[in-house]
């Protein structure tokens, strides 16, 4: 650790604080809301076939929920390595000290994850699970046998009442989403020390990159799924889904659009250093990746393709360039905002330095385990809760006793 | 009430029950006592050891130098300001040396002409003045306007 | 065994967690030697007087343990420059100034220059306190912001909310076990005040440009120093209410 500091020591510039040499919070803490952003994403896709009454999105509901798990439960991870004493982190529940804005985080997290996420799943998977329940054998079916909880009546009544409660949940749900987090980005917009973070616009922000990751993310997961399984894709739904992604996006823009301009127009002290940090330190990850290659190439795209012009095979193209695009201009965005905040010195005379080390503790393999470990938990959840719409595993074999 | 609701609420609740079952146990016992914070904490940062006395304390064995620091130029340098902390020297003055250093640079940290020092304050050029002897040859530390050293 | 009283606080502290308030008890004082309601503490920092020597630094680190690389600081010593000709002000900080500041411009070339100590200003307000999601930072009675080295987690949200740069994550390879991985700053040398030392910033200093006194105590010549001079507080714009007030300083330093 010491060893990066005094190399970080050679690159700053200006004078900053003798305590800001080190960045406190790393590439795992731009991670942190990266995560969450994405979960918060997923699930308002989710909803938008239950609450919206969006159908041709259906394909996707089920996907985007358990993607939305996969990552919640990633999303602490980051938070938890990178503390000085993770075996302290359950202190946050246990004495939450309540005028802090991170101190929620337990229980923002504990309801969303206990009450609207499993609870959504579990109700909506009931059916299934209850036949799969009867049907499978091993370990398989021992764990359906606990998720159904003992209750095996899947009566038409009692799923009517299911649908209903799944509704309400989701109807729940969707402002917990929102909270989980526009809560993230008040822990950063409420820092009034650093004028790069200090913005009310902050939670509203998070939200709509949020909003456009999660979007970006279930699309591609859906693509990519639907070619692994060799089945035809629903070319109605991956439309709708790209253009709820463009007008997010247009939404998005236009508040990030705002909050510079704020930032430009008030003048307020610290601006000059914030021009410096914007046009020179972060140029490549803010003009270049987040604007150009991460917002306004992909709107572009999406705008494209709903033009009509396009045959199905190119915008599939354009949609699977577009959300990759968008998932890299999103993590850029995060990057632009956590590591962006502390080379900007509270000095206003100076700028910092991050280097990221590749192994260890708050490193670039340990980011790169962490993102790769919710594919891995989707892929388990897929594999024993299957999302798809055509005939599950029970109705083959029912059909089979016919 | 469907079974399943029952069964789902009971998983919770006993969760919560536990939650505060085990929070009663983990919390420290002294949270709270002033305030959303552990009381004991206060207690074991004032108990923490110092590590500077203060000249006061050095008189009792010095007195001969406290004598005459206290009445020269240098009364307002803490003894401790130029023979680092010695909190523990005083407990223990044999096994526990203090510092002494008396090279030109370490008086120079205060007496070298510096431009963003008040004008005031006496400064030298430290490339001349004494022609590079020691600056305890002529002055003496604890009272500088007393020539020939110790 | 659990008793049923401490049950029933556990549930009436989650009820009041819910209602947003914090259990508040008795205030009473941490030891009998020391009452900490009749204490309020201040400091004053004279820049005019200010020689730059680093004493201060250097009894800081060895009196808190603070690590001796010069990316940890409880105090520090920033030198302003202004040269002829320029607007904006030259800044820096050797190594916090733990060894002396070496000449860097002719003297011919400057405008203006002196030098600022900084601390933890022990604001009324303090945001790191706010920020803090398990109470581990705190302030005490007679207005002293502590951390509590047992029950800090390390999340450094604290480190961020401070507008003075005033904290730093003790490191891991630090002197002190029982403080790595947790935030660390300056506590007025709290273990020395409360047996009626000074800090021992201001027990080093050979010119008198830091000034501890308790506001509670009328005849603490703080009050003298507070009262004939024209006095201001770093970044007032912050709303975070210092405690630490400096004498000669110019809008610049921040
Ligand atoms: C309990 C009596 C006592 C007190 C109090 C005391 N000293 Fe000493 N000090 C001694 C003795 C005895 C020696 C000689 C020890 C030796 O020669 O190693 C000594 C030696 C020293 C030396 C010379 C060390 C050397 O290496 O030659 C210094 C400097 C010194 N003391 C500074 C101080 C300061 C500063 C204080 C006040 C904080 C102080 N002392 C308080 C007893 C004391
Ligand atoms: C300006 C810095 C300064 C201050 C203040 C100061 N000293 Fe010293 N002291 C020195 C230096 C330098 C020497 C070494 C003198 C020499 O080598 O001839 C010394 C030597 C000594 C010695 C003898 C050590 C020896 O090896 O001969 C003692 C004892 C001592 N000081 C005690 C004190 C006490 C007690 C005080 C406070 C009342 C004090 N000093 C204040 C700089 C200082
Ligand atoms: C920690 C800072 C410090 C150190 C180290 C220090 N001095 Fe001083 N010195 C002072 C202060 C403060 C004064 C008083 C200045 C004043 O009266 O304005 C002073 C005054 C003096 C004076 C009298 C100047 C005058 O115009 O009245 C002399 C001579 C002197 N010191 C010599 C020395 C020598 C020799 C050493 C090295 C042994 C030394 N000083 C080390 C801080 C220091
Ligand atoms: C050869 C003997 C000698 C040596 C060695 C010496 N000085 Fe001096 N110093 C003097 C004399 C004589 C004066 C008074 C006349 C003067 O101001 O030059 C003096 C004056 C001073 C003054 C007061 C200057 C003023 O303008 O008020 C300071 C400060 C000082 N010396 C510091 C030091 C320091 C620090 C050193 C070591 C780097 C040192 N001296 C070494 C002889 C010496």
């Amino acid at each position: 650790m010491s060893e990066i500091l005094w190399e970080v020591l050679n690159h700053i510039e200006g004078f900053i604080y003798p305590n800001e040499v080190e960045v406190n919070w790393s590439v795992l803490i731009a991670l942190y809301p990266y995560i969450t952003g994405l979960v918060a994403g997923a699930f308002i896709v989710a909803s938008l076939e239950r609450v919206f009454k969006v159908e041709a999105v259906k394909p996707t509901y089920r996907l985007a929920l358990l993607t939305a798990l996969a990552f919640l439960l990633a999303a602490p991870l980051p938070l938890v390595a990178h503390l000085g004493h993770p075996e302290r982190a359950l202190e946050i529940m246990f004495t939450p000290h309540l005028t802090s804005a991170m101190a929620g985080f337990g229980f923002v997290y504990a309801w969303y994850l206990l009450i609207v996420l499993l609870l959504e799943l579990g109700y909506d998977y009931r059916k299934d699970v209850v036949k799969w329940a009867q049907t499978a054998t091993g370990f398989r079916g021992f764990l359906y046998r606990i998720l159904t909880m003992g209750d095996y009546d899947i009566s038409e009544e009692t799923l009517k009442k299911d649908e209903k409660l799944v509704g309400i949940i989701t109807v729940i749900g969707l402002p917990s989403a929102a909270f989980l987090h526009g809560y993230v980005g008040f822990i950063f917009g409420s820092v009034k020390a650093n004028p790069w973070w200090s913005s009310p616009l902050m939670p509203i922000i998070f939200l709509f990159s949020a909003m456009v990751s999660g979007i970006a993310l279930v699309l591609l997961i859906y693509m990519a799924s639907t070619k692994l399984r060799g089945k035809e894709m629903d070319m109605e739904c991956v439309d709708t889904l790209a253009g709820y992604l463009l007008y997010t996006y247009i939404l998005d823009l236009g508040l990030e659009f705002m909050e510079i301009a704020h930032l430009l127009y008030t003048q307020e002290e610290g601006i000059d250093a914030i021009l410096i940090l914007i046009n020179d330190k972060l140029f490549v990850s803010f003009i270049i990746i987040q604007i150009f290659f991460g917002t306004l190439i992909p709107i572009t795209l999406l705008v494209l393709s709903k033009t009509g012009l396009f045959r199905a095979k190119v915008r599939k193209f354009f949609y699977i360039s577009a959300s990759l695009l968008t998932l890299i201009g999103v993590f850029a965005m995060r990057w632009n905002v956590v590591i962006g905040g502390q080379i900007l010195s509270k000095t206003f005379r100076g700028y910092g330095y991050y280097i990221m080390p590749l192994f260890g503790p708050e490193s670039l393999t340990l980011a790169l385990a962490i993102m790769v470990l919710p594919f891995i938990l989707l892929a388990i959840f897929v594999k024993l809760l299957p999302p798809w719409d055509e005939p599950p595993l029970w109705m083959k074999t029912e059909r089979r006793y016919d | 009430m469907r079974k399943i609701h029952i069964r789902v609420a009971m998983v919770y609740i006993t969760a919560a029950i536990l939650f505060l079952i085990i929070r009663s146990f983990v919390v420290p016992p002294t949270f709270g006592e002033y305030d959303w914070y552990r009381g004991d904490s206060v207690r074991e940062i004032m108990e923490l050891p110092p590590q500077h006395a203060n000249a006061t304390v050095c008189k009792d064995c010095h007195s001969e130098r406290y004598d005459l620091w206290s009445g020269g130029a240098h009364s307002t340098v803490s003894c401790e300001s130029c023979h680092g902390p010695s909190y523990s020297h005083t407990k223990d003055p044999i096994i526990v040396s203090a510092n002494v250093d008396n090279s030109r640079e370490f008086c120079g940290l205060c007496h070298a002409q510096n431009p963003s020092r008040p004008a005031d304050f006496p400064q030298i050029d430290m490339d001349t003045h004494g022609n590079g002897n020691l600056c305890v040859v002529c002055h003496n530390p604890h009272s500088p306007w007393v020539f020939g050293g110790e | 065994m659990i008793t049923r009283r401490k049950f029933l606080k556990a549930l009436g502290l989650l009820s009041a967690t819910a209602a947003g308030v914090s259990a508040k008890t008795s205030r009473a004082e941490p030891t009998e030697y020391y009452d900490w309601s009749k204490h309020y503490y201040s400091f004053v920092v004279d820049s005019t007087k200010c020689i730059g020597c680093g004493r201060c630094v250097r009894a800081c680190k060895l009196e808190n343990e603070v690590p001796l690389e010069p990316f940890f600081f409880r105090t520090w010593v920033e030198r302003y420059i202004w040269l002829k000709g320029e607007e904006e002000p030259y800044v820096d900080s050797p190594n916090g100034g733990f060894e002396g500041f070496p000449v860097i411009y002719d003297e011919k070339a400057i405008r203006k220059s002196y030098f600022v100590p900084k601390l933890c200003n022990q604001c009324d307000r303090p945001p790191c306190v706010q920020v803090c999601p398990v109470g581990a930072t705190y302030k005490t009675e007679d207005g002293v912001v502590l951390v509590d080295e047992k029950y800090c987690i390390g999340c450094r949200y604290c480190i961020q909310a401070c507008p003075y740069g005033a904290r730093y994550l003790y490191p891991f390879n630090g002197p002190r076990k029982s403080r790595r991985g947790t935030a660390d700053k300056c506590t007025w040398c709290y273990h020395r005040i409360t047996k009626g030392l000074k800090p021992a910033c201001v027990e080093a200093c050979p010119v008198g440009a830091r000034k501890f006194g308790d506001l509670k105590d009328p005849n603490d010549e703080i009050h003298k120093l507070l009262d004939e001079n024209r006095i201001s507080v770093l970044k007032p714009e912050q709303g975070t209410k210092p405690k630490v007030f400096y004498i000669g300083i110019d809008t610049e330093v921040r």
